[in-house]
């Protein structure tokens, strides 16, 4: 059954793909094909907003790292509660609210909304465990 | 074990062969002395990735890349999975992200353009459609 928890889990995935795709029109839109096309041998420099973009990409990787664990735990053990699907929500909406934070280069906004991302995944696990 | 988590292993066995050569190459080209210390910047001149040959240096990037993509692979396969919503479509998407992953890798180490960027696409094509047919 896919619960809440998956539901968000999957939605995020999808977020990230699609900034993802993003970054890459955006490489397309800076950079000839045939550069884009080769090995990238010399690296060039991003402009900025495609490496705020490219950060943000990479930070939420590790985020997606540490939130499927709990998750997958909490739907194999039948733990999943308001608690956790409250958490869930918060970590997404955070998460997402992350990309116009990081792209408009809000100073404090997006550490915040990184570090309730960081906590509601720390709440994952608390429930989880 | 359906055919998305054999696939889900094998993309992670392939990920530990992209490491082990990786840091075979590298630590015969660069030396143990650089490759074991902390890597600082200030003593090595640069990053360690700077000091390898054109192509190892392709290999790094080819495995950064897979970092990335399996992230989303895992996600795909396991919410899958768990779901109960595994059908031979999702099976095919499955073998389609680990052929796709698998020759990516000689596809960058050769600089063989287009095809890598073909290739990586059709693996992120693979791993969206899975995530899409999960949520629908």
């Amino acid at each position: 059954m896919l619960t809440d928890e998956l539901s968000i889990l999957l939605l995020y995935g999808m977020i990230v793909a699609v900034v993802l795709g993003l970054k890459t029109t955006g490489m397309m839109a800076q950079f000839d094909m045939g550069y884009l096309l080769s090995a990238r041998d010399e690296p060039r420099e991003l402009p900025k907003m495609i490496a705020r973009l490219d950060r943000a990409l990479w930070n939420s990787v590790t985020a997606l790292a540490l939130v499927t664990p709990p998750i997958l735990a909490i739907t194999l053990h039948d733990q999943s509660s308001s608690g956790s699907l409250v958490a869930a929500q918060v970590f997404v909406l955070c998460r997402l609210a992350y990309f116009p934070a990081y792209l408009f280069g809000i100073t404090g906004l997006r550490t915040a909304l990184w570090l309730a991302g960081f906590l509601a995944t720390f709440a994952l696990y608390f429930l989880a465990l | 074990m359906t055919p998305e988590l054999t696939a889900l292993a094998l993309a992670g066995i392939l990920q530990a062969a992209q490491f082990a050569a990786l840091s075979v190459l590298a630590n015969l080209e660069v030396g143990t002395k650089k490759t074991a210390s902390p890597r600082d910047r200030q003593k090595l001149g640069g990053s360690l990735e700077d000091l390898l040959s054109v192509r190892t240096a392709r290999l790094n990037r080819a495995l950064s890349n897979h970092f990335e993509a399996l992230i989303l692979f895992t996600l795909a396969v396991t919410v899958v999975t768990l779901s109960g919503q595994a059908s031979g479509f999702t099976a095919a998407c499955g073998w389609i992200y680990l052929g796709a992953r698998l020759l990516y890798v000689p596809a960058y180490y050769f600089g063989l353009s287009p095809w890598r960027s073909l290739i990586w696409f059709v693996g992120f094509l693979a791993t969206l459609a899975m995530i899409v047919t999960a949520l629908l």
